[in-house]
């Protein structure tokens, strides 16, 4: 009973730091500008379709697979940036949002129609996965490794923010554009930065998931990006905190309801996991960590 | 000037609706003369992805905002029309186990598309008044969240909905003129509403909540009739997709139904009913001939490879490069009939349309 609980807590932990991971990117992104990224989840679907070239090329060890994976999440985000976002920069909220939209339809259809509409195995990464067992309790290495480095990510992300100039720029970009701008700091490097921090976060949380899976597909990014959206808004949206938080919170609902729903009713557990959250958004629209603003309310 | 003439701008507003109609009603007359059975089925889907998404530019042209739950709607007017109204002896195949005595009774399609709209009305009432006390990114996800959990309810609920399976055994009692029909009366309906006090001080209070608030408008009721109206609409989209096709499945209400609609309604330009026509036609005539080059035709003697995923990418470039360069859509702020007159009358009333 006690191996049980344990598995199951660090299953949830688990998944806590996949979303915690995405829903960071996105928060990232929104705080400086305003943009809801939907196409964050494409970043995921290339960083794992990179790995998948890197298998058929016969490259096929981890420490070559995972920093290409990284690499091309990141080079990824910036390219979505430069080319999709840039134009609508200052566009309001929802043209960003339908842009992101039409990124990410078009990179999913890019995939099926180059590789395949089918999941394609991806078997490298499967030696990150072993189940050991230390007093008696039984672990998975992966799900720990994702934890413990989801913290550092976190950690060097707080770091970065707290004690360079850039990280200054961009958490004073958060609150004041202009300001920031006026500080000398160019516009296009401060978003640049917040989109590959996002991209590299987004390829992090890529061989995970594929480590996971085994496989890939062209609509995989989907469902992790839609539960990290919905991270951000149980934490509050752009609040950095609060996606990391809404992340776990999110890790633990999932499990919680996956463990006590009878079997037969399989198909309810999403539906189960979004009725709580709409319970949450309307209880607390602002979300967790936000704070309250009145429906018309400027800031 | 100031103080227009309620019914004279509701009659303008009906005659718009029909000149918004026109491009549908044109092609449909032409495809119904001359085209073959194949080209009339895939017209009918057209006419019902306008009705829907007319339906959704209903709630989100005016009172802004994105919804991702509005084919919940067209699934529960689906579904009720399939209960209501296939046939006991085929019930005893579909839905043997019903609840409620269900797989006991059948009635006339026409009265189950009644009672279909009755039971959208409730279902949008019980979820609108919940999406209305939010704004923002939160509202936004709270449709994404009734979408979602609707979805898990269809797919589990084998007894009612027959689970992730097709529900099959509808009577198939509608054509295509009667569907052109039905999407007329709807835009018109969709275009008075844009035009009435309620759809203005709606379409005000998007652009500008503080101010809309300061003159007295009751932004949540106008939300929750708007929210109404559009499950109302999205529901007979559903009911005219079920009565044509005899066959429906959960599936084929959920996501990728989803953004295609709201794709439709982005490139059309979602300010405007005619931009919603505009919208899905452009894209499923856009579509339909793509998808001839997905399947690898012969061209010149060559055969081409297919190329599945290609219809999907040109969409998803279609909405990107319209964001950038039309962020409005086709229509921009203006319906059909405003921008025919514009230009008609171009050389002599430019400045008097400038100022009203």
């Amino acid at each position: 009973m006690m191996d049980y609980a344990v598995q199951q807590t660090l299953n949830a932990l688990a998944f806590g730091s996949e979303y915690a991971l995405l829903a960071l990117g996105l928060a990232i992104v929104f705080s400086l500008m305003n943009l809801v990224n939907f196409a964050h989840g494409e970043i995921i679907t290339i960083a794992a379709y990179t790995m998948y070239l890197m298998v058929v090329m016969a490259v096929g060890h981890p420490a070559i697979v995972i920093p290409m994976a990284l690499a091309a999440a990141m080079a990824g985000a910036l390219l979505f940036e430069r080319v999709a976002f840039r134009p609508v920069r200052y566009a309001p909220p929802t043209t960003g949002l339908l842009t992101a939209f039409g990124v990410s339809i078009i990179v999913q259809n890019a995939f099926l129609l180059f590789v395949s509409a089918r999941p394609r195995a991806v078997p490298v990464l499967g030696s990150l996965n072993q189940t050991i067992t230390i007093n008696g309790f039984t672990i998975q290495t992966l799900q720990v490794m994702e934890f413990v480095i989801a913290l550092a990510a976190m950690g060097a992300l707080v770091v970065f923010l707290k004690r360079s100039t850039l990280g200054l720029a961009m958490r004073a970009a958060s609150r004041e554009f202009a300001a920031v701008r006026l500080m000398g700091i160019r516009a296009n490097r401060v978003i640049a930065t917040a989109f590959a921090i996002s991209g590299l976060l987004a390829g992090i949380a890529a061989v995970f998931i594929v480590a996971r899976r085994g496989s890939i597909e062209p609509d995989m990014g989907f469902l992790p990006v839609l539960k990290a959206f919905v991270a951000c808004v149980i934490g509050g949206f752009g609040s950095l905190p609060g996606a990391v938080l809404g992340g776990f919170v999110l890790g633990f609902i999932e499990v919680g309801i996956l463990i006590s729903l009878p079997a037969e009713w399989g198909g309810l557990v999403d539906a189960v996991v979004f009725s709580l959250i709409g319970l949450i958004l309307i209880t607390r629209p602002q979300g967790l960590l936000g704070h309250k603003v009145e429906l018309g309310d400027k800031e | 000037m100031s103080t227009p003439r309620p019914n004279g701008a509701m009659t303008r507003a009906a005659i718009g609706g029909l000149i918004s109609a026109a491009p549908m009603l044109l092609l449909g007359i032409a495809v119904l003369l001359f085209a073959e059975p194949w080209v009339v089925r895939l017209a009918y889907a057209s006419v019902v992805a306008i009705v829907v998404v007319v339906g959704l530019q209903v709630y989100v042209g005016n009172a802004g905002g994105v919804n991702f739950a509005h084919t919940v709607f067209v699934a529960i007017g689906a579904y009720a029309a399939a209960i209501l109204s296939t046939p006991v002896a085929m019930k005893a195949i579909v839905i043997p186990n019903a609840p409620f005595g269900l797989a006991t009774v059948s009635i006339d399609p026409a009265f189950a598309a009644l009672a279909g709209l009755g039971i959208v009305a409730i279902a949008a009432l019980i979820t609108g008044v919940l999406v209305v006390r939010l704004s923002g990114t939160a509202a936004d996800i709270l449709t994404l969240c009734l979408q979602i959990i609707a979805h898990g309810i269809f797919i589990t609920w084998n007894d009612l909905f027959k689970g992730s399976q097709a529900f099959f055994g509808i009577p198939q009692v509608m054509n295509l003129p009667g569907a052109l029909l039905v999407a007329t009366i709807v835009i018109v309906i969709a275009r008075v509403f844009r035009d009435s006090p309620a759809g203005v001080q709606l379409r005000a209070s998007a652009e500008n909540l503080m101010a809309a608030r300061c003159f007295g408008v009751n932004v949540k009721r106008l939300r929750l009739g708007a929210w109404l109206l559009s499950a109302l609409i999205c529901g007979a989209g559903g009911m005219l997709f079920a009565f044509f096709i005899g066959t429906i499945s959960a599936k084929s209400f959920y996501f990728s139904y989803v953004f295609l609609t709201i794709a439709m309604l982005i490139l059309g330009g979602m300010r405007t009913v005619s931009g919603a026509v505009i919208g899905v036609l452009t894209v499923e005539i856009g579509i339909e001939l793509i998808r001839n080059l997905e399947n690898g035709p012969s061209l010149f003697g060559i055969q081409l490879p297919t190329m599945f995923g290609l219809s999907g990418l040109a969409l998803g470039a279609v909405i990107v490069i319209c964001m950038v360069f039309r962020p409005n859509g086709i229509m921009g702020t203006r319906e059909l009939d405003e921008t025919l007159f514009e230009w008609l009358f171009a050389g002599r009333n430019s400045k008097k349309d400038v100022q009203s």
